[in-house]
Protein backbone atom coordinates (compact mmCIF):
# COMPACT_ATOMS: atom_id res chain seq x y z
CA UNK A 1 0.00 0.00 0.00
CA UNK A 2 1.26 3.46 -0.89
CA UNK A 3 0.41 7.00 0.08
CA UNK A 4 1.23 10.26 -1.68
CA UNK A 5 4.75 10.27 -0.17
CA UNK A 6 5.70 6.67 -0.86
CA UNK A 7 4.20 6.93 -4.37
CA UNK A 8 6.73 9.73 -5.06
CA UNK A 9 9.51 7.54 -3.62
CA UNK A 10 8.63 4.52 -5.73
CA UNK A 11 8.51 6.52 -8.95
CA UNK A 12 11.77 8.34 -8.12
CA UNK A 13 13.48 5.03 -7.35
CA UNK A 14 12.49 3.71 -10.77
CA UNK A 15 14.51 6.59 -12.23
CA UNK A 16 17.31 6.18 -9.67
CA UNK A 17 17.17 9.87 -8.85
CA UNK A 18 16.63 11.66 -5.55
CA UNK A 19 13.33 13.48 -5.07
CA UNK A 20 13.89 17.09 -6.07
CA UNK A 21 12.05 20.38 -5.75
CA UNK A 22 9.49 19.68 -8.45
CA UNK A 23 7.99 16.57 -6.84
CA UNK A 24 8.35 18.08 -3.39
CA UNK A 25 6.13 21.00 -4.30
CA UNK A 26 3.28 18.55 -4.99
CA UNK A 27 3.87 16.90 -1.63
CA UNK A 28 3.92 20.27 0.11
CA UNK A 29 0.49 20.90 -1.37
CA UNK A 30 -0.68 17.57 0.02
CA UNK A 31 0.65 18.57 3.45
CA UNK A 32 -0.85 22.05 3.35
CA UNK A 33 -4.22 20.59 2.31
CA UNK A 34 -4.18 18.16 5.24
CA UNK A 35 -7.03 19.91 7.07
CA UNK A 36 -9.28 19.88 4.05
CA UNK A 37 -8.40 16.27 3.36
CA UNK A 38 -9.29 15.23 6.89
CA UNK A 39 -12.57 17.17 6.72
CA UNK A 40 -13.43 15.61 3.38
CA UNK A 41 -12.75 12.16 4.81
CA UNK A 42 -14.97 13.02 7.76
CA UNK A 43 -17.72 13.95 5.30
CA UNK A 44 -17.69 10.31 4.23
CA UNK A 45 -17.24 8.66 7.62
CA UNK A 46 -20.02 10.67 9.26
CA UNK A 47 -22.55 9.82 6.56
CA UNK A 48 -21.70 6.27 5.56
CA UNK A 49 -25.04 4.63 6.23
CA UNK A 50 -26.91 7.54 4.74
CA UNK A 51 -24.87 7.52 1.51
CA UNK A 52 -25.02 3.73 1.13
CA UNK A 53 -28.75 3.54 1.95
CA UNK A 54 -29.58 6.33 -0.49
CA UNK A 55 -27.67 4.61 -3.25
CA UNK A 56 -29.41 1.27 -2.70
CA UNK A 57 -32.80 2.99 -2.41
CA UNK A 58 -31.94 4.78 -5.65
CA UNK A 59 -31.30 1.63 -7.67
CA UNK A 60 -34.44 0.02 -6.26
CA UNK A 61 -36.59 3.02 -7.16
CA UNK A 62 -35.16 3.16 -10.66
CA UNK A 63 -35.70 -0.54 -11.13
CA UNK A 64 -38.60 -1.75 -9.00
CA UNK A 65 -38.23 -5.32 -10.24
CA UNK A 66 -35.19 -5.66 -7.96
CA UNK A 67 -37.25 -6.09 -4.78
CA UNK A 68 -39.93 -8.29 -6.38
CA UNK A 69 -39.64 -12.06 -5.94
CA UNK A 70 -36.94 -13.17 -8.39
CA UNK A 71 -35.27 -9.73 -8.31
CA UNK A 72 -31.69 -9.35 -7.23
CA UNK A 73 -32.51 -7.48 -4.00
CA UNK A 74 -35.06 -10.10 -2.91
CA UNK A 75 -35.23 -11.31 -0.15
CA UNK A 76 -34.00 -8.77 2.38
CA UNK A 77 -30.87 -10.80 3.01
CA UNK A 78 -29.63 -9.85 -0.44
CA UNK A 79 -30.63 -6.24 0.02
CA UNK A 80 -28.60 -6.23 3.26
CA UNK A 81 -25.58 -7.61 1.39
CA UNK A 82 -25.97 -4.76 -1.04
CA UNK A 83 -25.93 -2.16 1.74
CA UNK A 84 -22.93 -3.82 3.32
CA UNK A 85 -20.98 -3.72 0.06
CA UNK A 86 -21.82 -0.05 -0.39
CA UNK A 87 -20.30 0.66 3.01
CA UNK A 88 -17.20 -1.40 2.22
CA UNK A 89 -16.60 0.56 -0.98
CA UNK A 90 -17.04 3.82 0.92
CA UNK A 91 -14.56 2.60 3.53
CA UNK A 92 -11.86 1.95 0.94
CA UNK A 93 -12.58 5.24 -0.80
CA UNK A 94 -12.12 6.98 2.55
CA UNK A 95 -8.75 5.23 3.04
CA UNK A 96 -7.62 6.23 -0.46
CA UNK A 97 -8.72 9.81 0.13
CA UNK A 98 -6.80 10.01 3.41
CA UNK A 99 -3.68 8.49 1.86
CA UNK A 100 -3.97 10.59 -1.29
CA UNK A 101 -3.32 7.54 -3.41
CA UNK A 102 -5.68 4.90 -4.89
CA UNK A 103 -3.39 1.90 -4.33
CA UNK A 104 -5.19 0.73 -1.16
CA UNK A 105 -8.54 0.83 -2.98
CA UNK A 106 -7.11 -1.00 -5.98
CA UNK A 107 -5.22 -3.70 -4.10
CA UNK A 108 -7.64 -4.47 -1.30
CA UNK A 109 -11.07 -3.76 -2.73
CA UNK A 110 -11.26 -3.62 -6.52
CA UNK A 111 -8.82 -6.38 -7.42
CA UNK A 112 -11.12 -9.32 -8.27
CA UNK A 113 -14.33 -7.52 -7.30
CA UNK A 114 -15.86 -7.82 -10.76
CA UNK A 115 -15.05 -11.54 -10.94
CA UNK A 116 -16.59 -12.06 -7.50
CA UNK A 117 -19.76 -10.25 -8.50
CA UNK A 118 -19.99 -12.21 -11.72
CA UNK A 119 -19.57 -15.47 -9.84
CA UNK A 120 -22.21 -14.51 -7.29
CA UNK A 121 -24.62 -13.33 -9.96
CA UNK A 122 -24.69 -9.70 -8.81
CA UNK A 123 -25.93 -7.52 -11.69
CA UNK A 124 -22.99 -5.23 -12.54
CA UNK A 125 -25.10 -2.54 -14.16
CA UNK A 126 -27.03 -2.00 -10.92
CA UNK A 127 -23.86 -2.09 -8.84
CA UNK A 128 -22.32 0.57 -11.10
CA UNK A 129 -25.43 2.73 -10.79
CA UNK A 130 -25.26 2.47 -6.98
CA UNK A 131 -21.61 3.59 -7.03
CA UNK A 132 -22.55 6.52 -9.27
CA UNK A 133 -25.19 7.63 -6.79
CA UNK A 134 -22.70 7.29 -3.93
CA UNK A 135 -20.25 9.43 -5.87
CA UNK A 136 -22.79 12.19 -6.47
CA UNK A 137 -23.95 12.13 -2.84
CA UNK A 138 -20.41 12.15 -1.45
CA UNK A 139 -19.30 15.07 -3.60
CA UNK A 140 -22.44 17.03 -2.68
CA UNK A 141 -21.92 16.45 1.03
CA UNK A 142 -18.21 17.32 0.84
CA UNK A 143 -18.72 20.54 -1.05
CA UNK A 144 -21.89 21.33 0.93
CA UNK A 145 -23.93 21.65 -2.24
CA UNK A 146 -26.52 19.13 -1.06
CA UNK A 147 -30.05 20.39 -0.57
CA UNK A 148 -31.22 20.64 3.01
CA UNK A 149 -29.08 20.70 6.11
CA UNK A 150 -25.29 20.70 6.35
CA UNK A 151 -24.38 17.05 6.53
CA UNK A 152 -21.06 17.03 8.32
CA UNK A 153 -19.08 18.89 10.86
CA UNK A 154 -15.37 19.20 10.13
CA UNK A 155 -12.86 19.32 12.96
CA UNK A 156 -10.82 21.87 11.05
CA UNK A 157 -11.55 25.10 9.28
CA UNK A 158 -11.53 23.87 5.69
CA UNK A 159 -14.89 22.66 4.41
CA UNK A 160 -17.54 23.33 1.80
CA UNK A 161 -16.34 25.27 -1.20
CA UNK A 162 -12.73 24.88 -0.08
CA UNK A 163 -13.06 21.12 -0.53
CA UNK A 164 -13.64 21.34 -4.31
CA UNK A 165 -10.23 19.89 -5.24
CA UNK A 166 -10.44 17.10 -2.70
CA UNK A 167 -14.01 16.31 -3.74
CA UNK A 168 -12.81 15.98 -7.33
CA UNK A 169 -10.14 13.58 -6.08
CA UNK A 170 -12.78 11.55 -4.21
CA UNK A 171 -14.90 11.46 -7.37
CA UNK A 172 -11.91 10.05 -9.27
CA UNK A 173 -11.71 7.19 -6.75
CA UNK A 174 -15.41 6.39 -7.29
CA UNK A 175 -14.69 6.45 -11.04
CA UNK A 176 -12.00 3.81 -10.45
CA UNK A 177 -14.62 1.61 -8.78
CA UNK A 178 -16.99 2.08 -11.72
CA UNK A 179 -14.16 1.38 -14.14
CA UNK A 180 -13.27 -1.83 -12.29
CA UNK A 181 -16.88 -3.09 -12.53
CA UNK A 182 -17.33 -2.33 -16.23
CA UNK B 1 5.76 1.08 2.07
CA UNK B 2 5.42 2.14 5.68
CA UNK B 3 4.60 5.73 6.48
CA UNK B 4 2.41 7.45 9.06
CA UNK B 5 -0.63 7.32 6.81
CA UNK B 6 -0.28 3.76 5.56
CA UNK B 7 0.24 2.46 9.11
CA UNK B 8 -3.01 4.09 10.20
CA UNK B 9 -4.91 2.82 7.17
CA UNK B 10 -3.55 -0.73 7.58
CA UNK B 11 -4.67 -1.00 11.17
CA UNK B 12 -8.08 0.54 10.42
CA UNK B 13 -8.50 -1.94 7.57
CA UNK B 14 -7.44 -4.89 9.72
CA UNK B 15 -10.23 -3.96 12.14
CA UNK B 16 -12.67 -3.24 9.32
CA UNK B 17 -13.46 0.21 10.60
CA UNK B 18 -13.50 3.68 9.12
CA UNK B 19 -10.63 6.04 10.00
CA UNK B 20 -11.39 7.42 13.47
CA UNK B 21 -10.63 10.74 15.12
CA UNK B 22 -7.48 9.34 16.70
CA UNK B 23 -6.33 8.14 13.27
CA UNK B 24 -6.81 11.66 11.93
CA UNK B 25 -4.86 13.06 14.86
CA UNK B 26 -1.90 10.83 14.18
CA UNK B 27 -1.95 11.63 10.46
CA UNK B 28 -2.15 15.30 11.34
CA UNK B 29 0.79 14.93 13.71
CA UNK B 30 2.97 13.51 10.99
CA UNK B 31 1.97 16.32 8.63
CA UNK B 32 2.96 18.91 11.22
CA UNK B 33 6.52 17.57 11.14
CA UNK B 34 6.50 17.16 7.38
CA UNK B 35 7.71 20.62 6.41
CA UNK B 36 11.13 20.24 8.02
CA UNK B 37 11.48 16.74 6.59
CA UNK B 38 10.67 17.98 3.11
CA UNK B 39 13.08 20.88 3.51
CA UNK B 40 15.89 18.49 4.44
CA UNK B 41 14.97 16.25 1.49
CA UNK B 42 15.05 19.18 -0.91
CA UNK B 43 18.43 20.48 0.31
CA UNK B 44 19.89 16.98 0.23
CA UNK B 45 18.61 16.40 -3.32
CA UNK B 46 20.24 19.65 -4.39
CA UNK B 47 23.65 18.84 -2.90
CA UNK B 48 23.71 15.07 -3.14
CA UNK B 49 26.69 15.01 -5.53
CA UNK B 50 28.59 17.57 -3.49
CA UNK B 51 27.96 15.65 -0.23
CA UNK B 52 29.01 12.39 -1.85
CA UNK B 53 32.24 13.79 -3.26
CA UNK B 54 33.23 15.56 -0.07
CA UNK B 55 32.64 12.45 2.02
CA UNK B 56 34.52 10.18 -0.38
CA UNK B 57 37.40 12.64 -0.71
CA UNK B 58 37.63 12.69 3.05
CA UNK B 59 37.75 8.89 3.29
CA UNK B 60 40.37 8.64 0.52
CA UNK B 61 42.45 11.60 1.69
CA UNK B 62 45.30 9.26 2.70
CA UNK B 63 46.07 5.85 1.30
CA UNK B 64 44.30 3.75 3.90
CA UNK B 65 41.90 2.35 1.23
CA UNK B 66 42.49 1.16 -2.36
CA UNK B 67 42.30 4.27 -4.54
CA UNK B 68 41.03 2.13 -7.43
CA UNK B 69 37.79 1.48 -5.54
CA UNK B 70 37.01 5.13 -5.15
CA UNK B 71 34.41 5.35 -7.92
CA UNK B 72 32.54 2.35 -6.49
CA UNK B 73 32.52 4.03 -3.14
CA UNK B 74 31.10 7.19 -4.74
CA UNK B 75 28.32 5.10 -6.29
CA UNK B 76 27.43 3.42 -2.98
CA UNK B 77 27.48 6.59 -0.88
CA UNK B 78 25.31 8.29 -3.49
CA UNK B 79 22.92 5.35 -3.36
CA UNK B 80 22.61 5.52 0.44
CA UNK B 81 22.11 9.28 0.39
CA UNK B 82 19.35 8.83 -2.17
CA UNK B 83 17.63 6.34 0.13
CA UNK B 84 17.96 8.82 2.99
CA UNK B 85 16.31 11.40 0.74
CA UNK B 86 13.42 8.94 0.26
CA UNK B 87 13.18 8.31 4.00
CA UNK B 88 12.95 12.04 4.60
CA UNK B 89 10.07 12.19 2.15
CA UNK B 90 8.09 9.25 3.56
CA UNK B 91 8.79 10.16 7.17
CA UNK B 92 9.86 6.63 8.08
CA UNK B 93 12.83 4.34 7.61
CA UNK B 94 10.94 2.17 5.08
CA UNK B 95 13.07 2.87 1.97
CA UNK B 96 16.38 2.39 3.85
CA UNK B 97 15.13 -0.80 5.49
CA UNK B 98 13.68 -2.33 2.36
CA UNK B 99 16.19 -1.26 -0.27
CA UNK B 100 19.37 -0.47 1.66
CA UNK B 101 19.66 -2.56 4.80
CA UNK B 102 17.80 -5.80 4.07
CA UNK B 103 20.39 -8.24 2.73
CA UNK B 104 23.21 -5.74 3.20
CA UNK B 105 25.15 -7.83 5.70
CA UNK B 106 25.25 -10.79 3.34
CA UNK B 107 26.49 -8.69 0.43
CA UNK B 108 29.14 -6.99 2.52
CA UNK B 109 30.41 -10.32 3.83
CA UNK B 110 30.57 -11.96 0.40
CA UNK B 111 32.21 -8.99 -1.34
CA UNK B 112 34.58 -8.34 1.59
CA UNK B 113 33.68 -4.66 1.55
CA UNK B 114 35.31 -2.39 4.12
CA UNK B 115 32.23 -1.12 6.00
CA UNK B 116 34.52 1.08 8.05
CA UNK B 117 34.93 3.29 4.98
CA UNK B 118 31.19 3.82 4.68
CA UNK B 119 30.86 4.51 8.37
CA UNK B 120 33.71 7.00 8.20
CA UNK B 121 32.05 8.78 5.28
CA UNK B 122 28.65 9.03 6.97
CA UNK B 123 30.14 10.16 10.27
CA UNK B 124 32.05 12.84 8.35
CA UNK B 125 28.77 14.00 6.79
CA UNK B 126 26.87 13.91 10.06
CA UNK B 127 29.47 16.03 11.83
CA UNK B 128 30.02 18.35 8.89
CA UNK B 129 29.07 21.91 9.71
CA UNK B 130 27.64 22.32 6.20
CA UNK B 131 24.41 20.61 7.15
CA UNK B 132 23.54 23.03 9.91
CA UNK B 133 24.57 25.96 7.72
CA UNK B 134 22.30 25.08 4.85
CA UNK B 135 19.10 23.94 6.58
CA UNK B 136 17.09 24.79 9.66
CA UNK B 137 17.91 23.10 12.93
CA UNK B 138 14.81 20.90 12.78
CA UNK B 139 15.56 19.77 9.24
CA UNK B 140 19.20 19.08 10.13
CA UNK B 141 18.05 16.99 13.10
CA UNK B 142 15.84 14.85 10.85
CA UNK B 143 18.71 14.33 8.39
CA UNK B 144 21.27 13.52 11.07
CA UNK B 145 18.85 11.12 12.73
CA UNK B 146 18.67 9.08 9.55
CA UNK B 147 22.44 9.21 9.08
CA UNK B 148 22.80 7.84 12.60
CA UNK B 149 20.27 5.13 11.85
CA UNK B 150 22.31 4.06 8.81
CA UNK B 151 25.62 4.21 10.69
CA UNK B 152 24.18 1.92 13.36
CA UNK B 153 22.90 -0.48 10.75
CA UNK B 154 26.33 -0.65 9.07
CA UNK B 155 28.29 -0.98 12.28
Amino acid sequence: MLDAFSRAVVSADAKGAPIGSEDLSKLRKYVSDANKRIDATLAITQNVSCIAADAVAGIVCENTGLTQPGGHCYPTRRMAACLRDGEIILRYVSYALLAGDPSVLQDRCLNGLKETYLALGVPLSNAIRAVEIMKIATVAIMTETNTGRKMFKGINSGSGSECQDIAAEAASYFDLVIEALR
Amino acid sequence: MKSAVTTVVSSADAAGRFPSISDFESVKGSFDRASSRLEAAEKLAGCIDQFTNEAVDFVYRDNSYEQSNKDKCVRDIHHYLRLINYCLVTGGTGPLDEWGIAGMREIIRIQLLPTAAYIEAFIFLRDSSKISDMMTQQAAAEFKGLLDYLINALA
